[in-house]
């Protein structure tokens, strides 16, 4: 026998950590359907009994408004529902309790945790749970989650309830008053006329959301066939109780609710001790006027710091590991195009995807830790007004910061912002913030056509426009796609805690774990889609192949010394390569689109090798990175300078060869910030957007965009006077 | 009792406290404000404001919250000493 239990709870009340408590390790992760809301479960077994516990998105209220308020409420509604767990915070208890009211009227068993209770007590807040079970008709378990008190006693009852043999579970519901309640009455008596309608949720529940003027419960009852008689008595009821009660059905409601709520609290709970709580304490220091901003700097410093300084560590281990076990594969297999599709396909491309984990697994361990602490709330409160200005949320920052270390991270730190308009506004801005690997290009162009302190200059306004412009298309996202009010902001600050370190370990598997399944087999499968252009048909053609065969072991009859033969050897390497990427696919598909970038890349049309920006430019959706190392190998000069040297052979050709001049390189740089994400942010995108359309936007706006720049760069340039 | 005129609660100073008249926001605004506690004779008293002047925070019901001045202009409060 299985038995479902839904954990329902305002954010903040520690309903995670102790869905971690119940369930152990043992998680499922995923998305609920249609939406980018994740949804755990888990699962454990209590007297011989095998218990479903499923984790909803913390919410105030199920009105049905937000993405997470209806995931939550059409899951309660569900008949997979056998039990709803209703996790309160002790020393919040008023407000928490504004929830409990709408989730007794589910007409489900409902039990009741209340955590924290040591919170509660430190602050002078004493809970009678005897008269709390009696006034709330379910039964009450104290617990302290995040030391796992009180979940033995936890599991053993909700055993005993899911087998039925109690009969602790009475239904009580908020009396709204004589007015209101005979205005239900005759609501449900309109809404039972539905059986249809009747059966998917309690007619009292769907007829106080008419009441409150709820758009989704209105939705619903237009689909039904007795919606006539439904809306004509809405409409006499409003206009019965309005003038009658002196405020519209949505105030009278939650008045009535709170009302229960504050009068519970009153029979049940101690006043809490005068005087300032450490959270307060804390708060005057941590959002002070003059020292909240240079504390959230700091933070934010050190959280950077630790992810992509720290996490660049174990990413080098992984990049190095994987080139040199396809340096080894490389040198040890024959030539051919199994070899190639291991050492220049599969292999990069698992790289690709690892190389990724561990600043995914830090950054996202760094956010978990400010959320749980309470820290992030303070960093929004800190930052919203200029981010408000720009049409973003207050921890919208964030993400965009950390967009200039990784952009697949940083998408995936959206996920804090609750409003979807506010999340999906950021995920799609965040590719403009250039991130550390689109730097190695710019490197190498800006150090190619620049004196060096002209080429640092170039490479921060790079930085510079990439912040302006994810601000600009915040801006203008903003009113072209969801016009009308902007969400509000209405965001609790809830006291700070410390957070349990197990939770943090978890959270930051399951990130790491999630990528490498979801975005991973896309950033793979586009690795090897680029493989295959860049190095088809010459792969196949066998006589290549034997002549540098011929080649190698001609050199290696020379019998030279050991340096002078491996860069002999190197050199006809690169050759043999260059004569298979320049006669590729992705060199063919260069030469019919260079047209495309010719007035940004080429204006007066004099560059033989333009096309060759194409392809390095296609193999940069791979990685951004990954544009250097193209570049190498179709202008068949090494990117590594030799020692004593400035400039590497590969900037030598760049420049000597490659026709750019220093604005129209400038240009390539801007193109290259913007054209398109990465294969991983675009994973990323798809995921945390939740479909492919919106990943497929962020590239054509990109593309657009960076095309549009870079002219703009051309032109300007020209107007001033430079080639 | 003489009644303290009614002002938008954006006009409170930090310290202030107020008791809520009415929510004048429409629409989803008005749903979220009423389920955070702004229900007729709630007592609140502002706490400070953010480093750049907003949002503002507020403690209602027990709890601390921010709003911005968008959302606390539409807030009917009297002031209370």
């Amino acid at each position: 026998m299985s038995l479902t239990i839904a954990l329902a709870g305002n954010p903040n009340c520690g309903k995670t950590t102790l869905f971690n408590a119940l369930t152990g390790a043992r998680h499922h992760v995923g998305n609920w359907p249609g939406v980018t809301v994740e949804r755990r479960s888990g699962a454990f077994e209590q007297d011989g009994l095998s218990l479903e516990v499923v984790d909803l998105p913390g919410t105030y209220s199920l009105a049905a408004r937000s993405e997470d308020e209806r995931v939550a409420a059409q899951f309660l509604a569900s008949p997979e529902v056998d039990l709803v767990l209703n996790v309160l915070d002790a020393s919040n208890l008023e407000r928490n309790l504004y929830l409990s009211t709408q989730l007794l009227e589910l007409g489900k068993p409902v039990a009741f945790v209340l955590n924290m209770v040591d919170d509660a007590e430190n602050r002078g807040v004493h809970i009678d749970v005897a008269a709390l079970e009696t006034l709330l008709g379910g039964p009450v378990i104290p617990t302290v989650g995040n030391r796992a008190q009180g979940i033995p006693e936890l599991k053993a009852l909700l055993a005993v309830l899911a087998r039925g043999e109690s009969t602790r579970c009475r239904r009580i519901t908020v009396d709204y008053g004589h007015d209101i309640e005979g205005e239900l009455a005759k609501l449900e008596t309109e809404i039972c006329r539905d059986e249809k309608l009747e059966a998917t949720m309690p007619p009292r529940w769907l007829a106080l959301q008419l009441l409150e003027n709820n758009a989704e419960a209105k939705r619903r009852v237009a689909e039904s066939h007795a919606s006539e008689a439904i809306s004509q008595q809405l409409t006499k009821s409003f206009a019965f109780l309005e003038p009658h009660l002196g405020a519209d059905g949505a105030t009278l409601i939650a008045e009535r609710r709170y009302g229960f709520a504050h009068g519970l609290v009153k029979e049940v709970a101690t006043a809490p001790d005068e005087g300032r709580t450490p959270t307060a304490r804390l708060d005057a220091v941590l959002t002070h006027r003059w020292l909240g901003i240079p504390i959230f700097v700091g933070i934010l410093a050190l959280v950077y710091s630790v992810s992509f300084i720290l996490g660049k560590i174990p990413q080098d281990w992984i990049a190095e590991g994987f080139k040199a076990l396809s340096d080894f594969a490389g040198a040890h297999l024959p030539a051919g195009e199994l070899t190639s599709l291991l050492v220049d396909g599969v292999i990069p491309g698992v790289s690709a995807v690892i190389v990724f984990v561990p600043v995914i697994m830090i950054l996202m361990g760094c956010i978990a830790f400010l959320e749980d602490t309470g820290y992030m709330a303070r960093a929004a409160f800190i930052m919203d007004r200029l981010m408000h200005v720009m049409g973003l949320h207050g921890k919208s920052f964030i993400p965009l910061i950390m967009g200039s270390g990784c952009n697949v991270p940083a998408i995936q730190a959206a996920r804090t912002i609750e409003s979807r308009q506010d999340r999906l506004i950021t995920i799609l801005v965040t590719p403009l913030v250039s991130c550390s690997a689109r730097l190695q290009v710019y490197i190498v162009i800006a150090g190619t056509f620049f004196t060096p302190f002209k080429a640092a200059l170039a490479i921060i306004a790079m930085h510079f426009l990439g912040l302006g412009l994810a601000v600009l298309m915040g801006r203008v996202l903003r009113s072209a796609l969801f016009a009308g009010p902007s969400s509000p902001f209405v965001m609790e600050l809830p006291p700070y805690r410390l957070p349990v370190l197990k939770a943090t370990l978890i959270h930051m598997w399951e990130k790491g774990s999630v990528f490498l399944t979801r975005a991973g087999t896309t950033i793979f499968a586009g690795a090897t889609l680029i493989w295959f252009l860049s190095r088809y048909p010459g792969i196949a053609n066998q006589e290549w192949t034997a002549q540098y065969q011929e080649q190698r072991q001609a050199v290696a009859a020379l019998k030279l010394p050991g340096a002078e033969e491996e860069d002999r050897l190197r050199a006809l390497q690169l050759a043999h390569e260059s004569r298979i990427v320049n006669t590729s696919l992705a060199a063919r598909l260069g030469q019919k689109a260079s047209p495309l970038l010719r007035p940004i890349l080429d204006p007066d049309h004099k560059r033989a090798e333009a096309w060759k920006d194409v392809i390095a430019l296609t193999a940069g959706f791979v990685a951004k990175e990954i544009v250097v190392s193209t570049m190498a190998v179709i202008h068949q000069a090494s990117d590594e300078p030799k020692p004593g040297e400035r400039l590497s052979p590969l900037q030598v050709s760049l420049r000597d060869n490659s026709g750019l001049s220093p604005l129209t390189a400038l240009a390539f740089m801007v193109f290259t910030l913007i054209y398109t994400p990465c294969l991983g942010t675009v994973a990323m995108i798809r995921r945390e957007a939740g479909s492919w359309g919106w990943a497929g936007f962020t590239i054509a706006y990109g593309l657009v965009l960076g095309w549009g720049l870079a002219w703009v760069t051309v032109a300007a340039g020209r107007a001033l006077g430079f080639a | 009792m003489t009644q303290n005129p009614s002002i938008p609660l954006s006009d409170l100073q930090p310290g202030d406290q107020g008791e809520v008249i009415q929510v004048q926001a429409q629409g989803q605004i008005r749903q979220r404000l009423l389920e955070m506690g702004f229900i007729r004779g709630a007592r609140l008293r502002v706490e400070k404001l953010a480093p750049l002047g907003d949002p503002m925070e507020l403690v209602i019901k027990g709890y601390h919250l921010s709003l911005r001045r968008d959302e606390s202009a539409c807030i009917l409060v009297h002031r209370v000493a």
